[in-house]
């Protein structure tokens, strides 16, 4: 085990070391700059105070690799123009073919989908954030919930019940349209509103709200038969025990019921995490990018479908990271069984 | 217990029944439209300018996915070029109104398929003959696939909420705001480039259905919504107290045309053939009266 670890942690400094060391030497966005053709710089000279411009130039610096293109907005024959160029340890190649060609679409490709260069409501960021603050808001939701369904009180009990009925009962994506769409158009008001950044910002905030929200009121549901299955799981004689003790009902639960049952509760929230993780992509209804979003989008724009290839790495690599985090999570709390 | 038992039993069987039941009156429905246009067909021929008109168009080299069939791709959602009525499964819109014409003059029946926007040449041949929904002809269409000739000529328009103060007298107005567009139409195509040029810096927010970007529109979430010209004039028409026109572009305008196999040659001098016989009997400029109001029907195919 101290073996193993030793290796790993040399492993991963020299793969550190590596990259800060490829990344320094990469070109920097001048030198990317100043590969293009003169046909073309002359046309981005020409059009510097333009109402129209017609040149794209697009620069992604992607850890240790740069990509920069410079395309002309018409694909007619005559006045067409790409050219995309790759800058990787110290040069610059011209990925026009070949395997340069397929590193330059794998670096453009994934800096999209990264999202970077956008806000935080972009891409894989946006996955991960989305999904993370759900699983928090709807896993501390569905222990009331939950508390509230085995609860003798029947008003409160039926109550929670019903909560988890309608929002198993329906499909994800129409509570998302009920958030975003029906709520404010009822009620007049809009969700950027809520914010006091511009106008450019807030909307993205807007829809990121309400999102949350959906994504939370539903998951909570789901989280909330995980957490009641998991406390029913544990055994009456404890209850009882700790009853005949003296505690009260909330100190039971609190003190003997909750802490176990915690444990039994990780591996199907882990579950209902990569299954969030992967309802993300519904969010493209209220105009939010995520990773599946945004690889659809190049697939029809470029008609490319070697896109699909770092959008299933990008998903497996945040997959692979949050299932090991769960995991340690489960060790740690099974250390008394 | 047993009661309970015969009691969910019974309620079962009820739901069940009540599905078929649906099920078979939808069926029904289906039913109704396509009879009516075999009906309407034959009206046509009766009042028929001539019954011989389909032995005019070549069909011989024309291969179709269901014989007889015209199989058009659209995607229904689009109003006033296409959209479903009120029953939900049959489409109208002038697009439907042109595919119908088009079956008439080639001898064929025809039926849409629905289909996302997204992608939607990459279906022509596997899951239908053409696509008619309203699909501008650019030079990266056309790379893909075969295109008729044009039928409708359009223009980008920027629709804003009624009242609203957001002065747009050129595209380049644009920027600072947040503009609604449909995924993968030409109006995205032409905002994203003008994003990614650096001209106009505005933040665009595509949608699947411009249906989305009319209601973030109506809530406020969004500033203007940029789309087609018949689009437009057809959200203005039916929701005057919501919407109103800022700007059309007339600077740049696009053709509509009905994409076709890349190898679909026959097709195309098919549709063509048929085109041209429609055109002269007026059948563009009464369409477009219908769809989109006298103003606009100057602007169809002359």
């Amino acid at each position: 085990m101290e073996k193993k670890t030793k290796a790993a942690i040399i492993a991963i400094v020299l793969i550190v070391i590596a990259w800060a060391a490829l990344a320094a030497a990469k070109p920097s966005k001048e030198v990317m700059m100043s590969k293009c053709s003169p046909e073309i710089q002359k046309q981005i000279e020409a059009e510097k105070n333009s109402t129209r411009k017609r040149i794209t130039v697009t620069y992604n610096s992607l850890g240790f690799i740069n990509y920069c293109a410079f395309s002309s907005s018409s694909k007619n024959a005559d006045g067409a123009s790409k050219e995309v160029y790759v800058g990787f340890a110290g040069k610059v190649y011209s990925a026009k073919e070949g395997p340069a060609k397929f590193v330059s679409q794998m670096v453009n490709y994934t800096y999209r989908m990264l999202g970077c260069g956008e806000n935080v409501f972009h891409g894989a960021k946006l996955t991960i954030l989305l999904t993370t603050l759900t699983v928090l808001i709807g896993f501390i939701l569905s222990i009331f919930l939950a508390l509230g369904k085995i609860s003798k009180n029947v008003i409160i009990s039926k109550l929670c019940g019903a909560y988890i009925f309608f929002f198993r009962g329906t499909p994800l994506l129409i509570q998302l349209f009920v958030v975003y769409f029906a709520i404010p158009g009822v009620f007049g008001f809009a969700w950027k509103d809520l914010f006091s950044a511009p106008d450019t910002e807030a909307v993205y905030m807007g829809a990121f709200v309400a999102a949350l929200i959906a994504f939370s009121l539903n998951s909570a549901a789901y989280c909330a038969e995980i957490v009641r299955a998991a406390i029913q799981s544990i055994d009456k004689g404890q209850n009882e025990a700790a009853r005949a003790l003296g505690l009260t009902y909330g100190q039971t639960m609190r003190k003997v019921i909750i802490p176990q049952s915690v444990r039994r509760m990780i591996p199907p929230i882990c579950n209902e995490f990569i299954m969030i993780l992967k309802d993300a992509s519904l969010v493209f209804a209220i105009s939010l990018m995520d990773i599946t979003t945004i690889s659809k989008n190049i697939m029809t724009n470029e008609l490319s479908y070697m896109v699909f290839i770092p959008a299933l790495i990008i998903y497996l690599i945040i997959t692979a990271f949050f299932t090991f985090i769960f995991n340690k999570i489960e060790k740690k709390l099974s250390v008394y069984e | 217990m047993k009661k309970k038992l015969m009691a969910t039993f019974m309620a079962a069987t009820l739901v069940v029944s009540m599905l078929a039941g649906c099920g078979s009156s939808e069926k029904t429905e289906q039913k109704t439209p396509d009879a009516e246009v075999n009906e309407s067909a034959d009206a046509g021929t009766d009042n028929g300018v001539s019954g011989d008109k389909t032995s005019n168009i070549d069909m011989s080299g024309v291969k179709l996915i269901n014989d007889g069939v015209l199989t058009v791709g659209a995607e229904i959602g689009y109003p006033p070029f296409e959209d479903y009525a009120e029953d939900g499964t049959t489409p109208i819109g002038y697009d439907v109104d042109l595919a119908a014409a088009i079956a008439d003059k080639l001898g064929l029946d025809y039926t849409f398929v629905n289909t996302g926007f997204d992608g939607i040449l990459a279906g022509i041949g596997v899951n239908y003959d053409c696509v008619i929904s309203a699909v501008t002809i650019n030079p990266e269409r056309l790379e893909n696939a075969l295109f008729s000739k044009p039928y409708i000529q359009n223009y980008q328009s920027v629709v804003v909420k009624k009242g609203s103060d957001a002065k747009i007298n050129s595209l380049n107005d644009l920027a600072g705001l947040v503009v609604g567009v449909q995924k993968g139409t030409t109006s995205d195509i032409l905002i994203s480039d003008y994003k990614n040029t650096g001209t106009i810096d505005c933040t665009i927010l595509a949608n699947e259905q411009i249906l989305s970007s009319f209601s973030q529109l109506d809530n406020g979430e969004i500033n203007a919504v940029l789309c087609d010209s018949q689009v437009a004039d057809g959200y203005i028409a039916g929701h005057p107290d919501k919407y109103e026109l800022a700007y059309r572009d007339n600077s740049e305008p696009e053709e509509f045309g009905i994409a076709m196999g890349k190898e679909d040659t026959a097709l195309q001098t098919a549709v063509n053939q048929a085109m041209d016989e429609l055109k002269e009997e007026g059948f563009f400029e009464e369409t477009a009266n219908y769809w989109f109001g006298a103003q606009d029907s100057k602007k169809t195919q002359e």
